[in-house]
């Protein structure tokens, strides 16, 4: 390698990150990133030790993390920048024990796999919907079209918002998605998007705490009278709501998309049964280049593993990305294959933070998958120049152009 | 009523606690923090029934005493 040993954001780190993250999961698997000032851990036994050993690791990094930005940006913008980190250590992931559980115990009842079943034949509709706008065109963005804008009206839907304002809602996702940018200038939007988020939300908190209905601000709203939410807390997780279901979502279609593609033996799979397979395709989908490729806890003990010290404060980032190919919990890693039974992948990582919205995203992996695979089986790449956006967290393309004629 | 029979799966089970939290005289966690069922008649139906369904991956079984299935519906 020609880039510095430690450089997360190198350009072949972003485009590959199974090589490099893989490399140290076999030689160095608790890894002193000193650059970045940071633990790396890549094996799937290390990761599920760390998550579920929440009185260690604490999740409240955002706050305590006192690191400039990076990549960097606007020096007139750090302002905005803590702003930004005042806001997202009110977020439900940030928290830690005992409050976490009864912020979670508030919320969780409303996401239950039976709760979101419910949702599917909304979210056929919607796929639908989407797909029958570009069907006659022969090619879309995978992005543009269908990936980006599908979460964000299942998720203004679970808040209830009204159709007509969708569309505004759409334009303060887009900015929300600012979060995960590399652009200098990048916390004007993002702050822009945020603001505009709690304008939106506040009143309609107000109402619905008045007037409970049967959608997901209610839900916050009767935390918040339980004494369990602050009002900014309401207002941020429903905010960030709209965030942490989009990007990640987002990236679950078309990562998945290009793995398919990628592996025409098992599109073909996929579309000689696209009922049948829809759901092993998902998780498979999910683990083989998942979403998220990693996220971040801070030791609040002294630890040892490997024979090193984690010291109380060490900031860790735990790599889904490598324990996910790990040979140690998945025989033949790198192969994507759509048969494989269980797959205890850790793409929505696991404990007691493991993702709220997993089974909403399953659903809607399952219903594209299902849906591209019984429309265009004749689908295929349209560029072979993919880019993917310059993040440590999230395993983002920048688009994804395909062709069905 | 005699005890339900309650099975967890530990190719889901990811430890997140809902059962364990909600009735922990049923579940328990052990060394690896998945769940294991120490005593099924600990707690009313209703309340094994909930935790099942607040399990976030589905990881939980609970069939009556005579082997029918409560949990997952179909
Ligand atoms: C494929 C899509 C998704 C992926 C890969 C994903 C991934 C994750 C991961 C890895 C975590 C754990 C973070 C940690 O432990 O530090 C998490 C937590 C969370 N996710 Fe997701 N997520 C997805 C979709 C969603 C959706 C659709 C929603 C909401 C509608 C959502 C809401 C949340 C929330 C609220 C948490 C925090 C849970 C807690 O702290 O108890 N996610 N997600
Ligand atoms: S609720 Fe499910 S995932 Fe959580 S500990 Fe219990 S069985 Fe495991």
């Amino acid at each position: 390698m020609t880039h510095d040993q430690d450089d997360l954001f190198a350009p072949d780190v972003i485009a590959d990150p199974y090589r490099y993250f893989g490399q140290l999961r076999e030689t160095d698997p608790l890894h002193w990133n000193a650059r970045s000032q940071l633990w790396i851990v890549t094996r799937y036994d290390d990761l599920i030790w760390l998550v579920r050993h929440h009185e260690l690791f604490s999740s409240a990094v955002i706050g305590s993390d006192q690191r400039p930005p990076y990549p960097p940006i606007d020096p007139e913008d750090r302002g905005l920048f803590d702003e930004v980190r005042h806001f997202r250590s009110d977020q439900l992931v940030e928290q830690d024990r005992p409050h976490h559980t009864v912020m979670r115990g508030a919320v969780h009842e409303y996401f239950t796999p039976t709760a979101m079943e419910e949702w599917r034949p909304f979210v056929r509709a919607a796929v639908g919907e989407l797909l029958d706008a570009v069907q006659p065109t022969g090619w879309m963005d995978v992005l543009q079209a269908l990936a980006a804008p599908l979460p964000v009206r299942i998720i203004t839907r679970m808040m209830g918002v009204p159709n007509e304002d969708r569309e505004y809602l759409r334009e303060l996702a887009d900015k929300l998605l600012y979060i995960n940018r590399g652009e200098p200038y990048r916390m004007k939007p993002l702050m822009e998007g945020i603001r505009a988020m709690i304008a939106y939300v506040e009143p309609r908190v107000a109402t619905r705490a008045a007037h409970p209905e049967d959608d997901f601000i209610s839900v916050l709203a009767g935390a918040e009278q339980a004494g369990i939410f602050t009002r900014h807390q309401v207002l941020v997780n429903t905010a960030l709501l709209l965030f942490a279901g989009h990007e990640t979502t987002m990236n679950l279609i078309c990562n998945g998309t290009l793995a398919l593609l990628r592996h025409p033996d098992q599109w073909a799979a996929l579309c000689a049964d696209p009922e049948g397979l829809a759901r092993l395709a998902t998780e498979e989908c999910l683990r083989y280049d998942p979403p998220v490729k990693s996220t971040q806890r801070i030791a609040v003990a002294d630890v040892e593993r490997h024979g090193k010290l984690i010291k109380r404060g060490d900031r860790i980032r735990w790599f889904m990305a490598a324990a996910n190919r790990d040979p140690r919990a998945f025989s033949d890693p790198d192969r994507f294959d759509l048969s494989r039974s269980p797959n205890p992948h850790v793409s929505f990582g696991s404990g007691i933070h493991y993702c709220l919205g997993a089974t909403l995203a399953r659903v809607e992996g399952q219903e594209v998958f299902r849906a591209l695979a019984e429309r265009f089986p004749k689908m295929r790449l349209a560029s072979e120049d993919l880019e993917y956006q310059p993040s440590i967290q999230f395993r983002s393309l920048k688009s994804l152009p395909v062709t069905w004629t | 009523m005699d005890a339900p029979r309650i099975t967890v799966d530990h190719t889901r089970c990811v430890g997140n606690a809902q059962c364990v939290t909600l009735a922990p005289a049923v579940f328990r966690h052990n060394e690896a923090v998945q769940s294991e069922v120490v005593d099924p008649s600990a707690a009313p139906l209703e309340l094994i029934l909930k935790a099942a369904r607040f399990c976030p991956t589905s990881a939980i079984r609970v069939e009556s005493a005579s082997g029918a299935v409560l949990f997952p519906a179909s």
